[in-house]
């Protein structure tokens, strides 16, 4: 199996993931019910995460497929460019979802203007991702095609030099010594936030300074989500600049890691008996168990990346 | 001095770092250095955040139980750190940038050791808001967490060049 296999894989699960909570969602705003909005959060999040993956491993399908007959790469790049808008616009999605289950947790409900910025940012994500999911099957299935961008062959740009929006934004980062260094400090910036966060959080579910309580703990969580965030949009900008020098195994277990921990997030935002153990109270095992798997996740993922260029082919 | 440093180079565990495949080598050294600093900068940082305002619910006195996993990562990454350095010392000893770098490691210290002195150290430090002189010596311990990680990136780039 390798990333062709893996896009081919969860190449439906954004729009159908997106579909299904964005049902769910206008079902529990309608119906006015908290437990239906949340699973939706829950879902856009999951669904996010998960596309993650989808996303990173679009380069080595299109790296196979690039120059096999009746391929048009001009559909290509018109896919790379819809899921590149899809993409962002679901990411931050997700944020605000992952916002929106944070302060159930707290509050109790999920405050106006949030549930109104994932409202709209939902549609339009399942509208660009709609779109970037159907020139994607265009690309093998004749059958779907257009009349309209159907033919014409001989007007095809060769694979890799029409100015798509990743390219320019690749020729900027190359043109601009300062864009990928300031980046990456940035970069380790939101690896320190998200990894301390992460740490403080985990080592006191695994007793590590149990005069903390775990109800005020909760608040610190946003900082770890904010460090990934940065981290997130960093590594984008790596990704979009320079998408050949992230193939491989390493990257694809780094991406994979990653999706795991954001599972791991979403059972600590979710989960009620962590956060209301006290000082002398017994920690649920599958409690202490995520705890010490989000440390590790989050080494490997630290791993991954640091071992990068002497492993795979970037730097 | 050039000839101590170039023959600090030329050992064996120096040269075996340089040129091995393995794992525990140059970049499995670099991996251990950056969990380090994930550990020391991580936990410092939410300090600084905590005394800036951020999880205002989360007594700060208790944070302290903390500081020796902070200094266990400051460890790991004093022992990676001198490895490092020492399969590089003619370039990096040669290079303004590294003692930039050791100068932040060294304030951001000295504001632990402080902030350990004046807050943690304070009972009322979690009844009262943060003093003045607190959340200074936040703001002056995240920025000279920042310049560090600046200056150790510019480091890198410059070895690689």
């Amino acid at each position: 199996m390798n990333a062709v296999h893996l896009h081919l894989l969860l190449n439906h699960i954004p729009t159908v993931g997106f579909g299904i909570a964005l049902v769910l969602f206008v079902s529990a705003l309608v119906g006015k019910s908290s437990d239906l909005q949340r699973a939706a959060l829950a879902i856009f999040f999951v669904t996010a995460a998960v596309t993650l993956l989808t996303y990173v491993s679009g380069s080595d399908a299109q790296a196979a497929v690039a120059n096999s007959p009746g391929v048009s790469t001009a559909l290509i790049d018109a896919h790379e460019t819809a899921a590149l808008l899809a993409f962002a616009f679901m990411q931050a999605t997700a944020f605000f979802s992952w916002l929106g289950l944070w302060t159930w947790r707290r509050i109790g409900r999920v405050v106006a203007w949030n549930r109104t910025a994932i409202l709209i940012l939902a549609v339009v994500t399942f509208g660009l991702m709609a779109r970037a999911a159907n020139l994607g099957g265009e690309i093998r299935h004749v059958e779907i095609r257009t009349v309209l961008d159907s033919g014409a062959p001989a007007a095809d740009a060769p694979p890799g030099e029409r100015l798509t929006l990743a390219r320019s934004w690749g020729r900027f980062v190359e043109e601009h010594a300062w864009v990928w260094p300031t980046c990456e400090i940035l970069h380790f910036v939101g690896l320190c936030l998200l990894f301390g966060a992460a740490l403080v959080v985990d080592l006191r579910i695994l007793g590590v300074g149990k005069r903390l309580p775990l109800a005020a703990l909760y608040q610190l969580l946003p900082v770890g989500v904010l460090g990934f965030s940065l981290n997130l949009a960093t590594g984008m900008v790596f990704f979009v600049a320079m998408p050949r020098q992230y193939i491989g195994f390493l990257f694809l277990l780094k991406m994979a890691l990653v999706v795991l921990a954001a599972a791991n997030l979403l059972y600590f935002t979710l989960a009620e008996d962590v956060w209301t153990a006290g000082e002398r109270d017994h920690m649920p095992i599958t409690a202490r168990l995520a705890a010490a798997s989000a440390i590790l996740i989050w080494i490997g993922v630290l791993f991954c990346g640091r071992m990068l260029p002497a492993l795979g082919n970037s730097f | 001095m050039m000839h101590l440093l170039l023959r600090v180079e030329q050992t064996g565990i120096c040269q075996w770092i340089r040129s091995t495949d393995s794992i525990f080598g140059y970049y499995g050294i670099l991996t251990v250095h950056a969990i380090g600093m994930g550990i020391v900068v991580g936990i410092s940082a939410c300090v600084d955040l905590r005394i800036l305002g951020f999880a205002p619910a989360l007594p700060l006195r208790p944070m302290e139980q903390f500081l020796p996993v902070l200094w266990l990562g400051f460890w790991m990454n004093a022992a990676s750190g001198t490895l490092l350095l020492a399969t590089d010392a003619t370039h990096k000893l040669a290079n303004p940038d590294f003692y930039v770098k050791m100068m932040f490691i060294a304030l951001a210290l000295g504001c632990l050791r402080l902030l350990e002195a004046r807050v943690f150290r304070d009972p009322r430090a979690d009844t009262a808001p943060a003093s003045t002189q607190a959340r200074m010596l936040a703001v002056a311990s995240l920025a000279c967490w920042l310049g560090a990680i600046i200056a150790g990136r510019l480091l890198a780039y410059q070895a690689a060049m």
